[in-house]
């Protein structure tokens, strides 16, 4: 990458529980990640820092001593927000002890989501600030999509990375949003249906919901680009409709059982048709009905 | 003429926030240690009790990325205690397997974080290489090169299969030579040994009377592992073996947690090559009646101890736990006086600090 200044970066912890902190070490020591193709210095003082690097959801106890800190950087400077934490302060959201997240107190200038990032997230976050510090020091227009710079990284199939949504197998029955940690899910009924939104950046990438979804229909992929601008940082959600269907008999607005789930409940019977085309109300009537006739 | 010297909270040679204020005299002696704290406090202890038992399994995860399979793992045995259940063997030794391959792992950036203190780069890059062959497997196994979400109530998450059994077999075989190495390396390395041989040490009388545990208590001679004085899981059966060693200093430290390394390798050979068969969790999710318990296991940095307290409902009432670090950290202040200032956050990684489990 054509060069023209020195990237000097500055790490600081707000208070995270250490695995970015960690994770950023390995990135910063261990060749596989690229990091010294781009010439960056690790800074001993905050003075010197062009980049700053940070983690955390900003405890109570820090965000002085952070406000503090970084009044003495000079600009132009680039923050990378690296973490779910920093990003909306993820898991520990509802604490009364947090102050976050960052972006209350600092301008954000790329943000990485992920519990912790892997270390080649973090790389290419770094990577896009420091493109993004020459556009600051050459007065240039600021990229409005960051083009992937590190294109050689690969993550292994079994890798947690973003959640997403099969809609043809949800059942819309909120486990997912029960079991989740830190709030990432939120199911909505709506006039056509049930909208089933994740927000990616909330999201502390456990594996929770695949683990106890009773249909699989909510799964992680291996996709481990999470590397935003903080423009983007609100609007990266999946949103599905789970729509109502017409129950056959009353006309009423019903969410049937998905073939999924229907193949759970009966993996070697025949599948009663009224399943899927009557609403719970109008099945049990005919059940009754069938009882007594 | 005493001069005041402050370290934190933002330093580069730490990893997470402390602030130390230290006086030293002319020699650049520590002649007083003032630790302030608090600056990962996120109020996890009410955190836990808003949060579902599901949810919870992930949320003490998070208490600290080093030591994260300990935590879920003490939290399972509790619930388990109150719920009266039994857990699967082929649970109970999945669960060891998780366990200490996070052991191997974070013992190991301990050590290369003492290698990047004493300015020894070739060992620290070699120290992080050899610890990416845990993380690869990690990633590779459970899906996150840090937090490995293996524990679920009455079982664990994952699960192996012969294709996975021999890709652990075959990183365990490229990993031992390379441990071989850096033990070698770390003991007898010229380097390594002006700089940790004889520095913060911890006497024996002082080990016993502040309760240090975990590789800082075994650095003194002192074996209190919960995996040898009350095994949980399968450990009873596999008997590790601890390193014990007389001296009390950084060295000391830094070897028993590398002889801690060697036997998470055999017993976790041990366990993939005996895997029990049948279910890795139990089918039904437990009813988890009102009740109290209080376990302990051994995490990386020594004993952690849960308490937990539950009415019958979905949610925990209180749940505490008593970290490593929160004895260990007392030491400090015997380790730190009479040391040189330049020596102080050597000293602070040599018990390998988890401040984000103590303040939680």
């Amino acid at each position: 990458m054509e060069q023209t200044v020195k990237p000097r970066l500055f790490r600081i912890n707000t208070g995270s529980c250490n695995g970015c902190d960690v994770e950023f070490v390995a990135t910063a020591f261990v060749p596989k990640f690229h990091l010294d193709q781009l010439g960056v210095e690790l800074v001993d003082r905050i003075e010197d820092a062009n980049i700053l690097v940070i983690t955390g959801p900003m405890t109570a106890r820090s965000q002085a001593f952070f406000e503090e800190a970084v009044s003495k950087v000079k600009p132009p400077y680039v923050v990378v927000g690296v973490g779910t934490c920093s990003v909306t302060t993820g898991i520990f959201r509802d604490s009364y002890a947090i102050y976050g997240p960052l972006d209350k107190y600092i301008d954000v200038d790329v943000n990485v989501a992920g519990c912790p990032p892997r270390p080649q997230a973090i790389a290419e976050a770094i990577a896009q600030g420091v493109k993004i510090l020459q556009s600051k020091l050459l007065d240039q227009p600021m990229p409005t999509k960051l083009e992937t710079i590190f294109t050689d990284f690969e993550a292994p199939e079994s890798y947690r990375g973003r959640i997403s949504l099969d809609a043809q197998k949800c059942t819309a029955c909120r486990t997912c949003e029960t079991v989740c940690p830190s709030g990432a899910i939120k199911i909505t009924k709506t006039l056509e249906g049930y909208e089933h939104t994740i927000w990616h950046n909330t999201c502390c990438f456990c594996g929770n919901c695949s683990y106890y979804c009773p249909t699989g229909a909510i799964f992680t992929t291996n996709d481990f680009h999470t590397i935003q601008r903080q423009e983007e940082k609100y609007t990266d959600t999946h949103v599905a409709l789970i729509p109502f269907h017409e129950c056959e008999d009353c006309g009423k607005n019903f969410i049937p059982a998905t073939e999924a789930l229907i193949h759970r409940s009966y993996p070697k019977e025949e599948v009663p048709e009224m399943l899927t085309k009557s609403c719970p109300e109008c099945r049990k009537r005919t059940t009754f009905e069938r009882c007594y006739r | 003429m005493s001069e005041r010297v402050t370290i934190g909270p933002f330093h580069p040679e730490l990893e997470e926030s402390v602030y130390f204020k230290l006086s030293a005299n002319d020699d650049k002696v520590v002649t007083h240690v003032d630790l302030i704290n608090g600056f990962i406090h996120r109020g996890m202890e009410s955190l836990v009790t808003q949060k579902n038992f599901m949810q919870n399994l992930i949320l003490t995860e998070r208490v600290c990325s080093l030591c994260s399979n300990n935590h879920p793992f003490a939290y399972a045995l509790a619930v388990e205690k109150i719920a009266g259940v039994k857990v699967p063997r082929r649970a109970e030794a999945l669960r060891v397997v998780a366990d200490e391959v996070k052991r191997a792992a974070s013992n190991l950036f301990n050590l290369a974080m003492l290698a990047h203190l004493i300015h020894h780069h070739d060992l620290m890059k070699e120290t992080m290489e050899t610890r990416e062959l845990m993380q690869d497997l990690k990633e590779i196994i459970w899906g996150n090169r840090m937090d490995m979400s293996a524990n679920t109530l009455t079982g664990v998450k994952y699960d192996l299969d012969d294709e996975k059994i021999d890709l652990i077999l075959k990183t365990l075989e490229t990993f031992t030579p390379k441990l071989a190495s850096l033990t070698e390396q770390y003991e007898h390395d010229e380097k390594v040994v002006a700089r940790t041989v004889g520095i913060g040490v911890l006497p024996k009388a002082d080990a016993l009377r502040l309760g240090v545990t975990g590789p800082v208590a075994r650095g003194s001679g002192i074996n209190n592992d919960v995996r040898v004085k009350a095994p949980y899981a399968l450990y009873d059966e596999l008997k590790p073996k601890v390193t014990l060693r007389d001296a009390g200093d950084v060295h000391a430290r830094a070897m028993c947690r590398l002889g801690d390394i060697t036997e998470a390798v055999r017993m976790i050979k041990e366990v993939v090559k005996n895997l029990p068969e049948g279910e890795i969790a139990l089918a039904k999710r437990p009813h988890i009646p009102a009740g109290e318990a209080t376990v302990r296991v051994e995490a990386p940095r020594g004993e952690l101890i849960y308490y937990l307290k539950t009415d019958g409902t979905q949610k925990p009432v209180r749940m505490r736990w008593k970290v490593p670090t929160y004895t260990n950290w007392e030491a400090l202040k015997v380790m730190i006086l009479g040391s040189k200032v330049s020596d102080v956050t050597l000293i602070l990684n040599s018990i390998d600090p988890c401040i984000s489990c103590t303040e939680r």
